[in-house]
């Protein structure tokens, strides 16, 4: 299934997010992080996207991941954060 | 005694050539080949830079922009889409170790958006930093901003609004909803402001770019000297129009 999600943060940044995902298994088949925010180093979002595929779209198992994501390579987003990133992504779900 | 740093006045350039000089200047500060420098400078044609992390297809309305002769590219910088028409632009850069520059992001940002503030007030204008990377006047938006860090260097850039065709802006940028376009046309206009409304007349790029000038002065405590750009920021600028932002791979990326 294909879902494209606009998803307001709080604070006012605006993620737009392109997601492909099986809809028995709820596993992410790919996916597209975009938007108006900040991070660093940049080209982290992309190694970001590749650990999510595969990922079931689930709240803790996303939040764990992208946390885990953020504190194992160093990364810094401004504007959005891990918990922004997963209710932005479960939207999918809506 | 004050440290100097370069100011380069580089005029017109195309969006290509313009990303391509700001990451010249970077790759040539970070190899020690030029001091710190503030550059300000416009855009010709008009363009519309997108963030890093924005798609172009969904932000821009590329059969329109090719219709009225408008520029594109993708900025190295995260942020959103910006039309530059009438505006000055600057950016900064300056390695992440100098004694000036905040160690955190959010910091720094702060400080760079402080030199553009007392550039304003070099104008009697008062402004205020709107966190993360606005700075309003009387709550309006006249300038956004943009940072980098890369090969332990900073690169900010951003826009400080001349005069806005909120319109003509609209009819190149994509919005989520069509059907809400007329509202959404209605509340940029209501949010964003530019030097020409503030001030009710027309102020020249170089006044702008002289109180600006002062405005980075000022707050970073140096002299700025202008300075010429050198062989090798015109070489690795050539190289980065041909192998990144004049670059479809690039601009189309995500």
């Amino acid at each position: 299934m294909e879902k494209q999600i606009v998803y307001k943060v709080p604070g006012g940044k605006l993620l737009k997010i392109s997601l492909s995902f099986d809809e028995t298994t709820h596993k992410i088949k790919d996916i597209m992080i975009s938007g108006d925010f900040f991070a660093y180093p940049e080209e982290s979002i992309e190694d970001l996207e590749q650990v999510l595929k595969e990922k079931v779209l689930d709240a803790k198992e996303l939040q764990d991941v992208i946390g885990s994501f953020i504190k194992d390579h160093d990364v810094e987003f401004i504007g959005v954060d891990a918990s922004t990133l997963t209710d932005a992504i479960l939207e999918a779900l809506a | 005694m004050t440290e100097t740093w370069r100011l380069l006045l580089t005029g017109d350039h195309s969006a290509k050539e313009n990303m391509a000089i700001d990451k010249a200047i970077l790759v040539a500060h970070s190899k020690g080949l030029v001091p710190p420098t503030v550059r300000f400078y416009r855009w010709r044609p008009s363009a519309i830079s997108i963030g890093y992390f924005q798609r172009l297809s969904e932000e821009v309305d590329l059969a329109s922009c090719d219709a009225h002769g408008i520029d594109y590219v993708r900025r190295i910088t995260g942020g959103g889409a910006v039309f530059h028409e009438d505006e000055l632009t600057y950016s900064i850069v300056v390695s992440e170790s100098h004694p000036s520059i905040p160690k955190h992001i959010l910091e720094s940002y702060g400080l760079i958006c402080q030199a553009i503030i007392e550039g304003f007030s070099v104008l009697n204008i008062p402004s205020d930093y709107a966190p993360i990377n606005d700075i309003l006047v009387k709550g309006k938006k006249i300038s956004g901003n943009a940072q980098t860090r890369k090969l332990r260097t900073v690169l900010q850039h951003g826009t400080i609004l001349m005069d806005v065709d909120v319109d003509k802006m609209f009819s190149v940028l994509k919005v989520p909803n069509e059907k809400i376009k007329d509202k959404l046309i209605t509340n940029v206009k209501e949010r964003v402001t530019s030097l020409r409304h503030v001030k009710g007349e027309h102020i020249s790029f170089d006044t702008v770019a002289d109180a600006m000038k002062q405005g980075f002065e000022r707050t970073f405590n140096v002299t700025l000297e202008e300075g010429v750009i050198t062989e090798d920021e015109l070489q690795l600028s050539e190289g980065f129009v041909k192998d990144c932002f004049g670059n479809d791979s690039w601009n189309h990326m995500r």
